[in-house]
């Protein structure tokens, strides 16, 4: 019986101690899975640091090297190794930067750049030779006493935009190290760096083809250079302006040359770079024309928080500034016109009256007349010069009111030729006027403008035109599209230069008038200037009469208030026709 | 009896400042623009010219120039420039051809202008 009852009771301990032993060893287990999994949770973490603290630092930087750099620095922390390299393909050789941990021997640097050559060989297909290679190396020395060789060896390849660019290793004279688990953190790290590169290389290259389209199309001349003055961009304005050959390599002395020591360029960019200075001209006169030109540094630093400018070049502007400057001399000498204009009469009117009250002598009827008539004549040019400068002044600033009534034309053209009829006369000149048959009863015209540009038409033609000449007005109803010289056939007239067709094709139905006369003509360098309020203005010229030349330039105002357009044809020693046109809608 | 050569465009300043000068007993020579002028003064050989500048065919200063290279050692006339110009640019040109004095026209009465000739003619008495 006792048998029976040790044997249950064993068959129970070792059961219980089975189920214990089962018990402490799962739990074991689960212990170890918890502990394993903090273990990555904080690898995670840590991971994760490294990544956002990288990313801090890469930052703005594209430089790859730079960015390699970078990481290297940081790979320590959490990775053992005697040495830590990478191998990147520069611009004219292989660049091979490795850094040592731990002192080892010359031939474990050089078994590790073998290697690397190899693979980054393999990767590009490309035969590398070690000439091609420069070294560079940092950290602990070289001893040659210390024999161990590389025992470990971990080489990730470096690719940026899809492209292989190198590849980074870490090597150790210690076995077993960088199993492929421990080697994610690197994967991470590298994988993350070349994305980062990669998209900002992709905004760098958009937002520099956005500036290069910029620079290509801009009116003004720009320049950049790089520290050694060697010109990196000249877009075309900038090729004009100088003057430069068409060729492909431009220097620096092909602009000194052209400048022609107009302009310190080379002293300029000097100062701009080394003492980060900009700098902006006066007026330079290059090949006719005038420029201001500005000179900058270019720095790659776009952080402002750091003091550490980086200069990289500078960058020459060439602004055109003779238009600006010819429109200030066209309006000095318009104020002194216009100044000269009203001092003339008013002083003769102050001279007239000073004698008048001077009483000393006897005037005779026919010198009184005359004084009065001087008095009248420059009292009345004085207000037509005034009337004249606030028409021009209210057209300018859009306030000129015409007031568009339905109005017969006829009537205000004939007003006119009989107002100027005595002085046609006088100058021995026949005025006369046609009308078109198939005017329309009324034309939307303002009359009272109308008239003023009557006015200033007829009045010149007068002027301008020699004893026994003739000034023939007439008023034709133009249709869309028909040729104007046909519909002058119609009135068996013709003006003494023929109209234009192509000032005519576009013109919608409208009445046209034009002004011709058998006068002297006008130059054809004067003609594109003659509607202009600022004329340029020649002192000895031939064709000088008092008054402002303010009429056209307000004529035409009139006119394109009304929506229409004027024009003029001349030949000298033939005469001139002055044309506007009024439309009907 | 003193001639004065007035040359000068404006038909109203001419009017004016003749009947002023003859009232004082001078005798007046016209001209209207600068080729009349050095024309007149070769022949009149006034002993004061009043010169305009601003004139059509030829203006005062180039009058000036040409009346002087003309004349070659023989004693300069006496001129005064009344122009309504006020440039400094013309005032030095006017001082380096030896004018005796520059008024400006709109800014003077026929009084002033009369006392300003009369200062020259009499420091001009030999």
């Amino acid at each position: 019986m006792t048998l029976v009852l040790t044997t249950i009771l064993l068959f129970f301990a070792v059961g219980g101690i089975a189920t214990s032993l089962y018990l402490v060893f799962k739990n074991y287990k689960a212990k170890k899975i918890l502990v394993q999994r903090e273990q990555d949770v904080s690898r995670r973490m840590y991971e994760l640091a490294i990544l956002k603290e990288l990313g801090d630092r890469i930052g703005y930087s594209l430089d790859v090297q730079q960015i390699i750099d970078i990481i290297i620095n940081s790979l320590h922390q959490f990775i053992d190794y005697s040495a830590v390299s990478y191998m990147l393909l520069g611009p004219e050789k292989l660049i091979f930067k490795i850094h040592l941990e731990r002192s080892v021997h010359q031939r474990f640097v050089n078994d590790i750049k073998d290697r690397m050559l190899g693979s980054l060989s393999a990767l590009l297909d490309r035969e590398f030779n070690k000439k091609d290679v420069k070294d560079i190396i940092s950290g602990a020395i070289i001893i040659e006493e210390l024999d161990d060789p590389v025992r470990s060896f971990f080489n990730i390849p470096l690719v940026i935009d899809e492209k292989v660019v190198g590849v980074l290793t870490v090597a150790d004279t210690k076995t077993g190290l960088y199993k492929e688990e421990e080697m994610t953190i690197l994967y991470k790290i590298i994988q993350q760096a070349s994305k980062a590169v990669t998209s900002l290389q992709s905004v760098v290259r958009t937002e520099q083809a956005k500036v290069n389209a910029m620079v290509e199309s801009m009116a003004d001349g720009v320049v950049m250079t790089d520290t050694d003055y060697r010109i990196m961009v000249i877009n075309p304005s900038a090729r004009g302006i100088i003057g430069l050959p068409k060729k492909e390599g431009i220097t620096i002395f092909d602009f000194i040359d052209n400048l022609e020591g107009k302009f310190d360029i080379r002293g300029k960019l000097e100062e701009s770079v080394k003492l980060n200075k900009a700098f902006k001209s006066e007026e330079v006169l290059i090949r006719d024309k005038f420029y201001k030109i500005f000179v900058f540094p270019v720095n790659t630093n776009v952080l402002e928080e750091s003091d550490e400018k980086n200069i990289v070049g500078a960058v020459v502007i060439f602004h055109d500034v003779t238009a600006e400057r010819s429109i200030e001399q066209i309006r000095e000498q318009f104020t002194s016109m216009i100044v000269h204009e009203l001092r003339t009469p008013l002083s003769g009117i102050n001279k007239i009256s000073e004698l008048l009250r001077g009483g000393q002598q006897s005037l005779e009827k026919k010198d009184f007349d005359e004084y009065i008539k001087m008095i009248s004549t420059d009292s009345t040019s004085m207000l037509e010069l005034v009337n004249d400068i606030l028409d021009i002044a209210k057209l300018e600033a859009g306030k000129f009111d015409v007031k568009k009534e339905p109005t017969d034309i006829k009537n205000v053209v004939e007003n006119r030729v009989d107002f100027f009829k005595t002085s046609a006369s006088d100058a021995k000149l026949t005025l006369g006027v046609i009308y078109d048959a198939e005017l329309p009863a009324l034309v939307p015209l303002d009359q009272a403008a109308l008239k003023q540009v009557l006015n200033n038409l007829i009045s010149n033609a007068i002027k301008f035109t020699e004893p026994n000449g003739s000034v023939d007005i007439l008023v034709i109803h133009h249709k869309l599209g028909i040729k104007i010289g046909d519909e002058l056939a119609r009135l068996a007239s013709k003006t003494s230069i023929p109209l234009p067709e192509e000032k005519f094709t576009d013109t919608p139905e409208s009445v046209v008038v034009a002004v011709s006369d058998t006068g002297t003509g006008i130059n054809s360098s004067e003609i594109k200037e003659l509607f202009s309020k600022f004329k340029q203005l020649n002192n000895t010229s031939e064709n000088e009469t008092k008054g402002t030349g303010l009429g056209l330039a307000i004529a035409k105002g009139i006119v394109e208030e009304h929506g229409g357009s004027i024009g003029v044809v001349s030949e000298i020693g033939v005469g001139s026709v002055f044309f506007f046109m009024i439309p009907l809608q | 009896m003193k001639k004065i050569l007035i040359v000068d465009d404006d038909p109203i300043f001419q009017k004016t400042m003749t009947a002023k000068l003859e009232l004082l007993a001078y005798s007046i020579v016209s001209a209207f623009d600068g080729e009349e002028g050095l024309t007149k003064a070769q022949q009149e050989k006034p002993d004061l010219i009043l010169l305009d500048i601003k004139m059509p065919k030829l203006d005062g200063l180039s009058m000036l120039k040409k009346l002087q290279s003309n004349k070659d050692g023989q004693t300069q006339i006496p001129v005064l420039i009344t122009s309504n110009l006020s440039s400094t640019e013309n005032i030095s040109e006017g001082v380096s051809l030896g004018i005796r004095g520059y008024i400006i026209k709109s800014n003077e009465t026929l009084d002033t202008i009369v006392k300003e000739v009369e200062t020259i003619l009499n420091s001009n008495i030999r």
